[in-house]
């Protein structure tokens, strides 16, 4: 209902100069795809051409090699296993994440104690420090404790980039919401339980889900931090293209696996693009 | 139905004392304004009574029974919020029946009711709707019925109109007094609107900073209040400093008046004199009674129109307020004389 909405107010009301941003804003969000898509399936592709000199197709048969897309998604890309681990840690980072910042967000929203600015720019460190500080740090101590090159130690270091933005989303959130409304569940009879349920879940939601999207957006991007740590007995998405385009040289095959890292992201994003809007602004927030 | 009695109440928090001493005895069915300005406490006293905050010291009785370990979900209050807070992501019908769903009431018995408070607040054209759908009074009486469908024993109100036009103001105010007085139940709202508290209340607590400055009935802080605070925040516009010189007569900048004799107040007491507005009469000069008690002669300094009434400022030592209907209406610089019974002067000492 809202999505007809908004088209039939495009096409009555944007000028002709709104209609021209806003296809170069298209064209500048989505312009670097197209040599991307292009190069994904080009075998040769020489500067000057506008277009490849070889497409792939008319290699595919010659060759004895896995070419581009074939190679992308032959098992020695290892593409399908960088991808479950992404999705995996990235899954479990979320949650874990939300665990420890929607408690936390609470208090920093709601209540005041001494330190509590210093707690807030503690909280913002490790968006300061650098991610290879970080990374050096955390190996040395992993390395002793045992934890390099596993799960544990991924999940570990992805939570300390995204605690920040989590918790900075959530208390925002929850200035937002107001005591009002859990107090007045609670006159009407609500257990704490139930006022968690029925009142203060439902309303965080949109907030909770965007705070979520973007931990596990921001965990399946990080490099660097999976590089140290995961020692390359764990691979992402992210290290892989790293590794596979380390070399120099961005062939068809890196090109097609770099179209294949976007994809969590652009999935998760319309997914939970219509989960917002039906489940919470639908219903009577927004408008 | 319950009796509410605040005992030596205070509320503190941190190092700010929020209410210094409050003693308030509610009757059973009666309908108590808390009246106040801005910060003085009223909402802290009704988030005492509800159980959402404790006491500092003091005691919250509930017919009696001290309630304060009772949790707040067991007090059994309703509480109407000054924004309302009606859940947005609920319709109406939804909202109303909440306090009865978390209860677990069987479902029968939770439609029957609904539909019998959607009838009284006359909602049942929007039961389907959200919250950001409907207008200021629409959620008003949502959340109203949100709070009488649980049948509380005390039902509070902060400042439940405020935020309403005059119109919806009016018809709000009649709606609230009908329901409360129909259903019984002890009631007490929050407002810092004097004419909203003596129009609704049958008892007016007036709060300045944490303390309890009088608690009556709306006519007797009205004429009989006992500090010029209180006078003054009831709309008072003529107090005067005097001097008693007898009982019943005070000494004044614009001449010696006869007064009521008040107890407590003696002869050579420094005291204030009220003198309501619409208590004095006003005649040109020509037209002065002859051996009236009282008449104070001056000249009108400045005239206020307000269509049925007429309010002027005369002249006379000090300068005083007299509103009368505005059947004439006399001219700025007329001479006038002023006379005023002693019954309608109230002293307060000083
Ligand atoms: N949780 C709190 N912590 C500290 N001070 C508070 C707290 N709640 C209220 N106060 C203070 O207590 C005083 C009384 O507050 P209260 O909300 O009861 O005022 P009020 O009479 O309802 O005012 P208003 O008409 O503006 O709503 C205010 O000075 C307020 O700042
Ligand atoms: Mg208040």
């Amino acid at each position: 209902m809202a999505r007809k909405f908004s088209n039939t107010a495009l096409n009555n009301q944007l000028s002709g100069f709104q209609k021209v941003y806003l296809i170069l804003i298209v064209g500048f969000i989505l312009g670097p795809f197209l040599p991307l898509i292009i190069q994904s399936l080009a075998f040769r592709w020489a500067w000057p051409d506008l277009l490849p000199g070889t497409w792939w197709m008319e290699q595919r048969e010659v060759s004895r090699m896995p070419l581009a897309w074939d190679y992308v998604l032959s098992p020695y890309s290892r593409i399908l296993e960088a991808t479950i681990n992404t999705v995996v840690i990235g899954s479990i980072v979320t949650v874990i994440c939300l665990a420890i910042c929607l408690p936390a967000a609470r208090v920093l929203a709601r209540e005041s104690f001494r330190g509590k600015s210093g707690f807030e720019f503690f909280l913002s460190l490790p968006l300061i420090v650098p991610e290879a500080a970080i990374g050096i740090a955390l190996l040395m101590i992993f390395i002793r404790m045992g934890i390099a090159g596993s799960y544990l130690g991924i999940i570990i270091a992805h939570l300390i980039p995204t605690i920040p933005y989590m918790i900075r989303m959530l208390t925002a959130v929850y200035q937002g919401l107001g005591k009002d409304f859990e107090e007045q569940a609670m006159i009407l009879g609500a257990s704490r339980w139930q006022v968690l349920r029925l009142v203060t879940l439902p309303m965080l939601l949109p907030g909770v889900v965007a705070g979520a999207l973007f931990t596990f957006l921001v965990s399946t991007n990080i490099f660097l931090l999976t590089f140290f740590l995961g020692q390359g007995k764990i691979i992402t998405l992210p290290t892989l293209l790293f590794s596979k385009i380390s070399g120099g040289t961005l062939d068809a095959s890196a090109a097609g696996i770099t179209l294949i890292v976007t994809l969590p992201g652009v999935i998760l994003l319309i997914i939970s693009e219509r989960f917002i809007k039906e489940e919470a602004f639908g219903k009577g927030f927004g408008n | 139905m319950t009796e509410v009695r605040l005992n030596a109440v205070q509320k503190r928090f941190g190092a700010f004392t929020a209410i210094e001493s409050i003693d308030l005895d509610i009757k059973s069915g009666e309908l108590v304004a808390l009246l106040g300005p801005s910060g003085c406490g009223k909402t802290t006293t009704l988030r005492m009574i509800a159980g959402l905050e404790a006491p500092t010291k003091g005691e919250v009785l509930f017919d009696g029974h001290d309630v304060s370990d009772v949790a707040v979900q067991k007090r059994n209050v309703g509480m109407v919020f000054q924004r309302y807070a009606l859940f947005p992501h609920m319709t109406v019908e939804k909202n109303v029946t909440f306090g009865l769903d978390v209860r677990g009431l069987p479902k029968k018995e939770i439609s029957e009711r609904l539909e019998e408070i959607l009838e009284v607040v006359q909602l049942n054209k929007f039961r389907k709707r959200f919250p950001a759908q409907l207008s200021g009074g629409q959620m008003q009486r949502v959340a109203i019925a949100r709070t009488l469908i649980t049948k509380p024993s005390v039902l509070m109100m902060d400042e439940p109109l405020a935020n309403l036009d005059t119109k919806l103001r009016g018809e709000m105010r009649r709606f609230i007094r009908d329901l409360q007085k129909r259903l019984g139940i002890t009631t007490i709202f929050v407002t810092h609107d004097q004419v909203e508290a003596m129009e609704l209340a049958d008892r007016v607590a007036v709060i300045f900073n944490g303390k309890l400055a009088q608690f009556g009935a709306p006519q007797e802080l009205y004429q009989q209040p006992n500090s010029t605070e209180v006078a003054d925040f009831m709309g008072a516009s003529n107090i005067f400093s005097a001097k008693l010189v007898a009982a019943d007569r005070a000494e004044t900048s614009f001449g010696t008046i006869d007064i009521m004799s008040q107890p407590g107040l003696k002869p050579g007491n420094d005291v204030y004199v009220m003198l309501r507005s619409e208590g004095i009469d006003l005649y040109p000069e020509s037209e002065a009674p002859q051996g009236a008690q009282n008449l104070i002669s001056g000249k009108i300094k400045a005239r206020e129109f307000f269509g049925a009434s007429v309010q002027y400022v005369v002249g006379a030592g000090e300068d005083i307020t007299v509103a009368e209907q505005s059947r004439r209406l006399l001219d700025v610089g007329q001479p006038v004389v002023l006379s005023v019974q002693p019954d309608r002067v109230w002293t307060i000492a000083r």
